[in-house]
C-alpha cells in the first residue's frame, strides 16, 4: 500500500485522435450545458407541475406569511413607517435562503440515482438545485422594484446595483452551504432535521419581523454573524431607505460570502469523490 | 492493436463498522463508545487492459468485486490505489432499472438520463422515437414514471443507454432483463455495436453470454483476477468453482 489515492484518467481522447481534442472538448461542454438546462427545467416542472399557475401558487407562501405578519406586527411597530416594505424584503430574502439551503442539502440524495449511472460532476446536481429558489428571488426582485416605483419611492440605479450584489452574496452563501451539507447529508441522514431546527430558530435570529434597532446595539454584532442578517439589513437600507451601507459593511458581507462559499467548496472537494459510495 | 482502457493495480476496500452510525444523533449520543472497523477488500491490485474493438467478459460469484470493478472503470467509484486510463469515452450501463424521477414523464427522464450518459439534447430529441420504440413504450411517452412497472422502467433505461454509446460499452448483467423479445433486441443491438467496432466489457453470470458474446474473459474471485482465457474456458472454470461451492484457491484471500 503506497497510500496514494487512485485516479481515473480520461485524457480527452488525445491519444486516439489528437486533432479532434478541441472538438471533443466543445462537445463535452454542450452535453454539460444540456444537462444543466434539463436539470433546471425538470426541477421547475416537477415542483410547479409545469404550469405558470403552479409557480404563482409557490409565490403564495411568502405572500401569505407577509399578510399574516403584517396584520399582526404592523400595529406593534406602528411608529416605523417603512415596516411593511422592510418586512416583505426580509421575508423574500429569507425564503430564498431557507428554500435554497433545504433543497441544496437534499440535492445529492434526491438525484443520487444519476451519480451511480455514469460519471457526472456532482457539483452540477447541487448548484442547479438552487435554481428554483433563485427564479423566485428574481421574480420577487422585479415585483418589489415595480412596487417601489408605484409607491413613489423609486430605488436609485446605485441601490439596484447594490441589491443585485447582496443577492449574489446570498446566492454564494446558499451554494456554499448546499455544497457542504449535500455531501454531509449522505453520511448523516438526520442532518435535514437538524437544519430544520436551525432554520426555524434562524428566522427569529435574523431581523425579519422586528427592526434590528429594537435590540441594544451591543447585540447587533452577534446577529450579523448569522449570514442572512447583513444581506437583509443592507438590502432594506438600499432599496427602502435609499442609503448605501458603509464600505466596511460591504467588505464584511463580501468576506462572509467568500468564507461560506470557500468552506463549502473545500468540504465538497474532499467528500464528493466518494459520494456515489454512500448512495 | 492499441489498448483503449487500462486498469493498473486497482484496489478498493470498504470499511465496515461494527455498529452503523448514520445520524448526527447517533454520533452525538455514542460519541464515547469506541467502534471497530472491519476492512473488506473488494478489489486487490487488479491489472488488465482491453484492446480497441475487443469484447471482454467478466465472471465471478456474487460479492467477488465485479460490479465494483465496473463502477471504477466507469468513473463512478474512485479506486483506493491504482489507476484507470480510458482513452475513449465510456458508456456504462449499470443499475438502470432503479432511480428515475418519478414525477417526470418518460420523455423528460430520457432527456435527463441521456445527458448524463453524454448525449447532446438535440441528439436525444432526434432519437426520441427510436428510444421509445426500442423499449416498446411509445404509448406511454407522456406517462409519469411513478406509474411505470419496474420492467418498463428497466427497458427504458437500457434503451437510452444503448443509444448513448459513443465508444466503450460497459454492461452489468444487461442482457438478462425483460422478456425474451426484449432480451433478443438487446443482444442484437449489442452485436450491431460490436460489428461497428465498439469495445465492450460485459459482466454476466450467464455462461451463454460470456462464451458467445465475448472474445475473451476473466474470472474474478475475492477481488483478484484468478484466470484469463477464452470465454468457454472461463465459463468451465466458473462452473467448477460453483459446483465445488468454495472460493478459488488461486485467489488467496478469504471467501467473499
Amino acid at each position: 500500500m503506497n497510500g496514494n489515492p487512485g485516479s481515473y484518467l480520461m485524457p480527452a481522447a488525445a491519444d486516439v485522435a489528437p486533432t479532434r481534442t478541441t472538438a471533443l472538448g466543445a462537445r463535452a461542454w454542450r452535453v454539460r450545458a444540456g444537462l444543466i438546462w434539463t436539470l433546471v427545467r425538470t426541477d421547475f416542472k416537477a415542483r410547479y407541475h409545469g404550469t405558470l399557475g403552479g409557480f404563482v401558487w409557490a409565490l403564495g407562501k411568502p405572500l401569505t406569511m407577509f399578510v399574516v405578519l403584517m396584520a399582526v406586527f404592523s400595529f406593534l411597530f406602528a411608529q416605523k413607517p417603512t415596516y411593511k416594505l422592510d418586512l416583505i424584503v426580509g421575508l423574500f430574502l429569507w425564503d430564498f435562503f431557507a428554500d435554497g439551503t433545504k433543497t441544496g442539502l437534499m440535492s445529492l440524495a434526491a438525484k443520487g440515482y444519476l451519480l451511480t449511472k455514469a460519471r457526472v460532476p456532482p457539483w452540477i446536481l447541487v448548484v442547479t438545485s438552487v435554481s428554483n429558489a433563485l427564479i423566485t428571488l428574481i421574480v420577487f426582485s422585479v415585483v418589489i422594484t415595480v412596487f417601489l416605483l408605484a409607491a413613489g419611492r423609486p430605488p436609485s440605479p446605485a441601490a439596484l446595483v447594490a441589491f443585485a450584489g447582496y443577492a449574489c452574496a446570498l446566492l454564494a452563501i446558499v451554494i456554499g452551504f448546499s455544497l457542504a451539507s449535500s455531501v454531509l447529508f449522505l453520511r448523516y441522514h438526520d442532518l435535514n432535521q437538524v437544519w430544520d431546527v436551525v432554520v426555524s430558530a434562524g428566522f427569529f435570529l435574523a431581523p425579519i419581523i422586528y427592526p434590528l434597532d429594537i435590540l441594544p446595539e451591543r447585540f447587533h454584532f452577534y446577529l450579523y454573524i448569522w449570514p442572512p442578517t447583513p444581506v437583509i439589513e443592507f438590502s432594506r437600507s438600499a432599496l427602502v431607505r435609499g442609503i448605501l451601507p458603509t464600505p466596511t459593511g460591504h467588505l464584511y458581507l463580501a468576506f462572509d460570502a467568500a468564507v461560506c462559499l470557500a468552506a463549502g467548496i473545500l468540504i465538497f472537494v474532499r467528500l464528493s469523490p466518494r459520494a456515489a459510495e454512500y448512495i | 492493436m492499441s489498448s483503449v482502457i487500462e486498469v493498473h493495480g486497482v484496489s478498493k476496500a470498504f470499511r465496515i463498522p461494527s455498529v452503523r452510525r448514520e445520524t448526527v444523533r447517533e454520533h452525538f449520543l455514542h460519541a464515547l463508545q469506541p467502534r471497530r472497523f472491519e476492512r473488506l477488500q473488494v478489489l486487490d491490485r487488479v491489472t488488465f487492459e482491453v484492446r480497441r474493438g475487443e469484447g471482454v467478459g467478466i465472471m465471478g460469484r456474487n460479492g467477488s468485486g465485479k460490479s465494483t470493478l465496473l463502477k471504477i472503470m466507469s468513473g463512478v467509484y474512485r479506486p483506493d490505489e491504482g489507476a484507470v486510463i480510458a482513452r475513449a469515452p465510456v458508456t456504462p450501463i449499470l443499475e438502470l432499472g432503479v432511480g428515475w424521477n418519478a414525477e417526470l414523464d418518460a420523455v423528460d427522464n430520457i432527456l435527463l438520463i441521456g445527458t448524463v450518459m453524454g448525449l447532446r439534447l438535440a441528439e436525444i430529441r432526434a432519437q426520441m422515437d427510436e428510444i421509445l420504440a426500442f423499449a416498446e413504450l411509445e404509448r406511454f411517452a407522456n406517462l409519469k414514471l411513478k406509474h411505470y412497472s419496474s420492467g418498463m422502467a428497466e427497458r427504458l433505461g437500457y434503451s437510452v443507454a444503448f443509444k448513448a454509446v459513443t465508444d466503450i460499452l460497459i454492461l452489468d448483467e444487461v442482457l438478462a432483463v425483460g422478456d425474451a423479445g426484449f432480451r433478443a433486441r438487446c443482444e442484437q443491438r449489442y452485436l450491431e455495436l460490436r460489428g461497428q467496432g465498439h469495445t465492450a466489457i460485459v459482466v454476466s453470470h450467464n455462461p451463454r453470454i460470456i462464451s458467445t458474446f465475448c472474445d475473451r474473459a476473466m474470472l474474478i474471485d475475492a477481488g483478484r483476477i484468478v484466470m484469463e482465457g477464452s470465454g468457454t474456458e472461463v465459463v468451465e472454470r466458473y462452473s467448477t468453482m460453483l459446483a465445488q461451492g468454495r472460493h478459488d484457491p488461486a485467489a488467496g484471500g478469504p471467501p467473499a
